[in-house]
């Protein structure tokens, strides 16, 4: 597949010092297996981390994310959000940890995990935790592993969309969120061609 | 509020905590294939259930004590531990009850004489160290076709149904702790609800600890056949000691077509005292099968006892259109230590489970929700709902979620949310100004928010589970 353009940033360990923001993004597009295993301390009070995940998957694919943040200071704040279609017999697992430390109150950390499985043989296993050690924390994750859904294809192609076009405006919808400035188009055509 | 006066009002909060003054007999410590023989022939076992605990001791011996929970375990001395304890009979009076014992029930308010209980709202099958000590309503369920006796009656009247269904849903090998029940489990409480019956009344086992040094490993079996109904509630205490002590159980409950089983337990076993001595080790594996099509199952819990816990009700829904549920609350204090969830097998077409976890930690204590939800290839169209939430009540205490999903049929859907935070001071602030003190506050909104799990109780576990949630928070706040 020629989707070698992007450049992911390396996988590994970062340090947000304090009033800092990392944002991070990922797209891993079909024909691609990865492992994007990425660990994030907030080590200050302030740091704050953006992360953005997105794959698509149509063959054997085998992509798996580990993902730890770890709020070390008071006043961090992090976001994730990792959305994702498994089809063919793709295997797509998430694994991300949210640590708070003691002390690190005023937290706000939130995950999620939203997958679509497209095809009978493709399999999605997610593992959001949490472990909290303040009470002075907002904190939230939320996982999903579900299909298109049926009424708003009804509803489309009761207008005159042919299925395929209803369904790949349905995937364009549901990865909007994730998806990097300037690469739209691309990776809207990886959801036409899925 | 001095520290003091917190830790006496705590440890005196725990009422449940005196022993039982009566003559025991008990075994020699220790664990090893001489020891199971002596269990099975107190009990007269017949020899396949002997060789079933034979087996389940020698897989016992090979497995290593699993790690992987969010707990901070002691060791634990297997031979150091009294694998049965029993109330002396009194030889003159075999058919009654010590007066002692029943003096017990009656102090924890379990009724074992039936012209005491109002109308017979409840059958209890009483459970005292490693003997059941009575089973009461035998008569009226029999009527109706009902089993509910002891687990080693139902081994000597109805050893056909024993063998058939015993570890079919929990086998020996399942896990360390179920292989140690399997080997040395003592009594328990054994139900049968044939074709098309509705138990006319809420059954309940009642397992009280008193002797020291001792473990309790009491093993149910539940079995609700084609079209019945059942609704089960257990409830446990113990003495208050510094020794640690542990409760090792396994819970069978199989679910054919069309039945509906309802299992409640308020656990509360002795916590340990708020320095963390002392407290029982609860580590029991629950496990329901919903064998056939539209079967039935709801689990509901309200844990505050225990310095342990590791415990997972879980279900198979194997049965077409089956469906679970699984209401739990988990409050730990001081520095009690609960990793507790639940597992949705999903097998069958159009499965459905729901899961609703509210966790609540205070003191120093670690709280854990772990659970797991499969879908499997065949489960087409199933669902499944999570909920987990934590309330934190000071900055000392930790929550944790270690959800797991893993689906393997596009048709599936499952979701899962979870929230953690602390009660807000606006809400102390608001009951504090019309006159509520901090501790009657934080019950208030404690209740609240497990309002949800607690009014799937039964009538007779509700009232008891709202006042054990007070007590079990009391000296948390100021």
């Amino acid at each position: 597949m020629g989707h070698g353009k992007y450049i992911a940033p390396p996988e590994g360990r970062y340090q947000v010092p304090a009033g800092e923001k990392l944002e991070l993004e990922y797209v891993v597009l079909p024909g691609e297996s990865r492992d994007i295993d990425v660990s994030v301390d907030l080590m200050g009070p302030g740091a704050e981390l953006s992360l953005k995940a997105l794959y698509l998957c149509k063959a054997d694919e085998k992509v798996n994310f580990r993902i730890l943040v770890h709020h070390r200071a008071p006043g961090c704040r992090s976001t994730q959000l990792v959305n994702g279609i498994a089809g063919g017999t793709s295997n797509v697992t998430f694994h991300g940890t949210i640590v708070v430390a003691p002390d690190a109150q005023k937290t706000e950390a939130f995950q999620e995990n939203h997958n679509i499985l497209f095809s009978e043989s493709a399999k999605v296993e997610t593992r959001p935790q949490l472990e909290i050690y303040a009470d002075d924390v907002k904190c939230s994750h939320g996982a999903t592993v579900g299909r298109l859904n049926e009424d708003e294809l009804f509803y489309m192609r009761s207008r005159g969309i042919p299925r395929k076009e209803a369904e790949s405006l349905q995937m364009i919808s549901f990865l909007t969120p994730v998806i990097p400035e300037g690469r739209r188009e691309e990776i809207e055509n990886a959801i036409r061609n899925l | 509020m001095p520290n003091d006066i917190i830790n006496e009002f705590t440890k005196a909060e725990y009422k449940e905590g005196f022993v039982t003054d009566v003559e025991q007999e008990f075994i020699p410590k220790g664990l090893n294939e001489d020891i199971v023989r002596m269990i099975s022939a107190r009990k007269e076992e017949p020899e396949w259930l002997l060789e079933f605990r034979l087996d389940a001791l020698h897989k016992w011996e090979k497995m290593p004590q699993p790690d992987w929970a969010h707990l901070d375990m002691p060791g634990i001395n297997y031979q150091d531990i009294i694998y049965f304890a029993a109330p002396k009979k009194d030889k003159d009076r075999p058919k009654e009850i010590d007066p002692k014992l029943a003096e017990t029930f009656d102090k924890l308010g379990i009724p074992l004489k039936e012209r005491d209980v109002l109308a017979g709202v409840v059958a209890v099958d009483a459970v005292f160290d490693s003997v059941s000590v009575t089973t009461t309503f035998r008569k009226t369920l029999a009527e109706k076709g009902i089993i509910f006796c002891s687990f080693s009656e139902a081994v000597k009247d109805h050893p056909d149904l024993v063998r058939k269904y015993l570890a079919s849903v929990v086998p020996a090998s399942d896990n360390y702790f179920a292989a140690l029940n399997s080997a040395v489990f003592s009594d328990g409480s054994f139900c049968y609800i044939p074709k098309g019956v509705r138990c006319p009344m809420e059954l309940s086992s009642y397992f009280r600890i008193n002797a020291r040094g001792t473990g309790q490993f009491e093993r149910t079996l539940i079995v609700a056949d084609e079209d019945s109904y059942v609704s089960y509630m257990e409830g446990c205490t113990a003495p208050m000691r510094d020794e640690q002590q542990l409760h090792a159980a396994v819970v069978e409950i199989i679910v054919e077509k069309g039945a509906d089983v309802k299992y409640s337990t308020v656990q509360n076993w002795y916590p340990g005292d708020a320095d963390g001595k002392g407290g029982i080790l609860n580590l029991v594996t629950k496990r329901g099968i919903c064998k056939g099509e539209g079967s039935h199952l709801s689990w509901t819990q309200v844990e505050t006892g225990s310095a342990i816990t590791w415990k997972y009700p879980s279900t198979i829904l194997k049965g077409d259109f089956s469906s679970s549920e699984f209401y739990s609350v988990a409050v730990t204090n001081n520095h009690q230590q609960a990793d507790t969830g639940t597992k949705m097998i999903h097998l069958g077409r159009g499965t459905k489970s729901r899961i609703v976890s509210k966790g609540i930690s205070a003191g120093v204590s670690q709280n854990s929700y772990r659970g797991l939800v499969r879908m499997g290839a065949g489960a087409q169209n199933a669902r499944n709902y999570s909920q987990c939430d934590s309330l934190l009540i000071g900055s000392k205490c930790g929550a944790h979620t270690f959800p797991d999903i893993r689906s393997a049929n596009p048709s599936a859907t499952v979701e899962h949310e979870a929230t953690t935070s602390k009660i807000s001071e606006d809400q102390l602030f608001y009951c504090n100004q019309r006159g509520l003190d901090p501790e009657e506050a934080v019950g208030l909104i404690v209740n609240g928010y497990a309002r949800e799990v607690l009014s799937r109780l039964p009538m007779e576990f509700a009232v008891e589970a709202q006042k054990l949630l007070q007590v079990s928070l009391e000296g948390s706040v100021g």
